[in-house]
């Protein structure tokens, strides 16, 4: 069944699953009134057009020598009973209509109380997102004290531009103040963005680069099987929750052609100094991804060839001009664990 | 001794309901039992003829069984119910009203009029026979005591005849041919089949055909509409109405067809099903009635509407030669549950004869 979805899929970015095939497909049958069967289906919508429908009944008969006396007989019976039928009729039409009302009042207004309660659900919904993202922070601020300068941005992403083919369509996931996509354009690539923050996409648009605006999952899920040559996405991983990040992998790996690099950079979290402490910096991180984890989560979703790279180390650091022998060996133990690399990169190719 | 009487308002040739009563028929004979058929309506030549029904109330003696084929109202059966033999009901289901209101308030009528007659025959009536347990259900609902099932007894050596040259012909000259056998009427649902083929001819196979096999004398109104949905949507070439066909025809539909596929929403045991089945064509068929019943593990059955997904079902079933095989394969199993010696049995075990 998911095949025929994809298929269905397909057809509709190609283009021939197009409107006219939808209006074709939700087209009534012509002629006369909608099949009842369907009525049933979206009864109010249905109900008017019956009510007001007029029944047809031709009293005339066909038959020879007789039909005209039938014919009379038919319309004297029906004249004789006009008032009679005609009152029922009227009244079970009031009735009808009345009853349609009622339903309809029914199902269009509000439960008050589901109101209350659906308003109540939003609002909790609202304030926690709010908590959670800390969308009331002076996030400008905040980004003036604790963000990379552009020259840690572009040595970080630097080594990875060779990975891509030349003039290939690569897509810079969280593109930020774009500073990586000017990198990946001066080295020949067809670089395009994604960020969600408005802001950024309008200044790095700007600048007269390629920026969308959007979710990374929901981007990802718009574009085809197989159509880019490349994805580079720094510091996004550690901002989705798990699921999410699982499924970002996942469509990576749909719109990826074979063997085309994915990219992840984020903080590493087997530094103690970085996932204790510098990672918090940022109240919209989640939580820190150790290497391992983020290795098997690319190798399980089928990508090959995945390893994990690191970048340049903290600058402090114990000293290590001790005396050879056991101590230097603790203080190099040390400095691994609380100064090793500040951010490492998964790397793995599509299948 | 005693004799068998089957009745049925109308016998029309190509009809399941007048092959199941003939079958009945000629099985009793076979097994020497004096066996006549009683109709109001009938166009069908039989060995023995078909005797007009009001025969029966000097005919039927109280150690004759008279078989009652219901699938329709009919102030008939209030009469015969009243005669002195031992009686078995076949319910053949009678399709809900709902899917002619609006339509043909004629047959609605009458659908209306067989469902609130049904339950007034539960009491006279000695043992009700559905065809499908589906149908049984509902004759339990009705309120007969007494019920059982008995799958149409189909003679499946009458299908071993040549198949028409010039269907085949046209078969032959196209790539895709979704068929589809059954009367025209509302509660089957050809409108729904055209605007698959709509579909299908859009996004799959440009130059795809579907074949509506199937008596469109009832329901002129819904066959009228059917013809202008086909033609405002611009399918007038590649819709056809085959109406009512020779069994050689029949055969030879059902040999150069791609596919079988039905969006019927009510079936009361569906023959058509097994008779793709019998020519090796895989069957996509839309959940609804007796359909789950009569397919068994054969074909695939769908729970949705969704007209895209059934197309594309079907085209995957026609891309890949496994998959059609293993469809074919379930087919051919399923149907030596209804080979003809075995209901032949179950219907001498369950009727008494």
């Amino acid at each position: 069944m998911n095949e025929v979805r994809a298929r269905i899929r397909q057809r509709r970015e190609s283009g021939r699953y197009d409107a006219g095939v939808q209006a074709a497909l939700d087209r009534p049958l012509p002629g006369g009134a909608p099949l009842f069967t369907d009525g049933l289906a979206d009864p109010l919508r249905a109900l008017p057009a019956v009510m007001d429908a007029d029944p047809a009944y031709d009293p005339r008969s066909r038959k020879r020598y007789l039909g005209p006396v039938i014919t009379l007989a038919r319309r004297t019976a029906i004249w004789l009973l006009r008032f009679w039928i005609g009152d029922i009729v009227e009244r079970q039409d009031r009735v009808n209509r009345l009853l349609y009302a009622a339903i309809r009042q029914q199902a269009l207004a509000p439960s008050p109380l589901g109101e209350a309660r659906l308003a109540a659900i939003e609002e909790a919904l609202a304030r926690r997102e709010r908590d959670e993202n800390a969308s009331n922070l002076e996030w400008r601020f905040l980004a003036a004290r604790f963000s990379g300068v552009e020259e840690q941005i572009r040595a970080q992403a630097a080594p990875f531009a060779a990975l891509f083919p030349k003039g290939g369509r690569v897509l810079d996931l969280g593109s930020g103040r774009g500073f990586v996509l000017a990198l990946l354009r001066e080295r020949g690539l067809d670089a395009y963005g994604v960020d969600i923050d408005g802001a950024a996409v309008a200044e790095t648009r700007g600048r007269g680069f390629e920026v969308l605006e959007a979710d990374a999952e929901a981007h990802l899920r718009t574009l085809a099987d197989r159509s880019l040559d490349g994805i580079y996405s720094a510091h996004v991983a550690e901002h989705v929750l798990p699921g999410k990040l699982v499924e970002i992998l996942r469509q990576a790996r749909r719109v990826l052609k074979p063997g085309a690099p994915l990219v992840m950079a984020t903080p590493n979290a087997a530094t103690l100094t970085v996932s204790a402490h510098s990672f918090y910096f940022d109240p919209s991180h989640r939580r820190p991804i150790p290497p391992e984890l983020f290795q098997f989560l690319l190798e399980v979703e089928g990508f090959t060839g995945v390893e994990v790279r690191s970048f340049a180390r903290t600058e402090r650091r114990l000293r290590e001009d001790v005396p050879a022998g056991p101590i230097r060996e603790n203080v190099q133990l040390l400095n691994e664990t609380l100064f090793g690399d500040r951010d490492y990169a998964v790397i793995g190719r599509a299948p | 001794m005693a004799t068998v009487h089957h009745f049925h308002p109308t016998l029309v040739p190509a009809d399941a309901i007048s092959n199941h009563v003939v079958a009945l028929h000629e099985l009793a004979r076979r097994d020497g039992r004096d066996s006549r058929v009683y109709a109001i309506e009938s166009t069908r030549v039989l060995d023995g003829g078909v005797l007009p029904y009001r025969r029966l109330f000097r005919a039927a003696q109280p150690e004759d069984t008279l078989v009652l084929h219901y699938s329709m109202g009919n102030e008939v059966f209030g009469q015969l119910a009243k005669l002195p033999a031992r009686k078995v009901l076949v319910y053949h289901n009678v399709t809900p009203p709902e899917f002619f209101s609006g339509i043909n308030p004629h047959a609605a009528l009458h659908a209306q009029l067989g469902r609130t007659q049904l339950a007034t025959l539960a009491e006279p009536v000695e043992l009700g026979v559905g065809v499908s347990d589906y149908n049984r259900r509902e004759l339990e609902s009705a309120g007969f005591k007494r019920t059982a099932v008995v799958p149409l007894l189909i003679d499946w050596r009458a299908y071993d005849v040549a198949p028409d040259p010039a269907v085949l012909a046209q078969g032959a000259a196209t790539r895709t041919m979704l068929l589809f056998v059954g009367r025209i009427s509302p509660h089957k649902r050809q409108d729904d089949l055209i605007r698959l083929i709509a579909y299908y001819r859009a996004c799959i196979d440009p130059e795809a055909q579907l074949v509506l096999v199937g008596s469109y004398r009832d329901q002129p109104q819904y066959h009228g509409r059917l013809r202008v949905l086909a033609e405002e949507l611009g399918l007038t070439g590649a819709v056809t109405f085959a109406g009512s066909v020779s069994l050689a025809a029949l055969v030879a539909y059902y040999r150069s067809a791609t596919a079988f596929v039905s969006l019927s929403e009510h079936e009361g045991f569906g023959v058509p099903l097994l008779e793709a089945m019998r020519f090796d064509l895989p069957v996509v068929a839309y959940d609804a009635g007796a359909v789950a019943e009569t397919l068994g593990d054969a074909g695939v059955r769908v729970k949705t509407r969704d007209l895209p997904e059934i197309a594309e079902l079907v085209a995957l079933i026609d891309e890949r030669p496994e998959l059609r095989a293993s469809l074919v394969a379930a087919g051919r199993t399923r149907l030596a549950d209804f080979a003809t010696e075995r209901v032949e049995k179950r219907t001498r075990d369950v009727f008494g004869l």
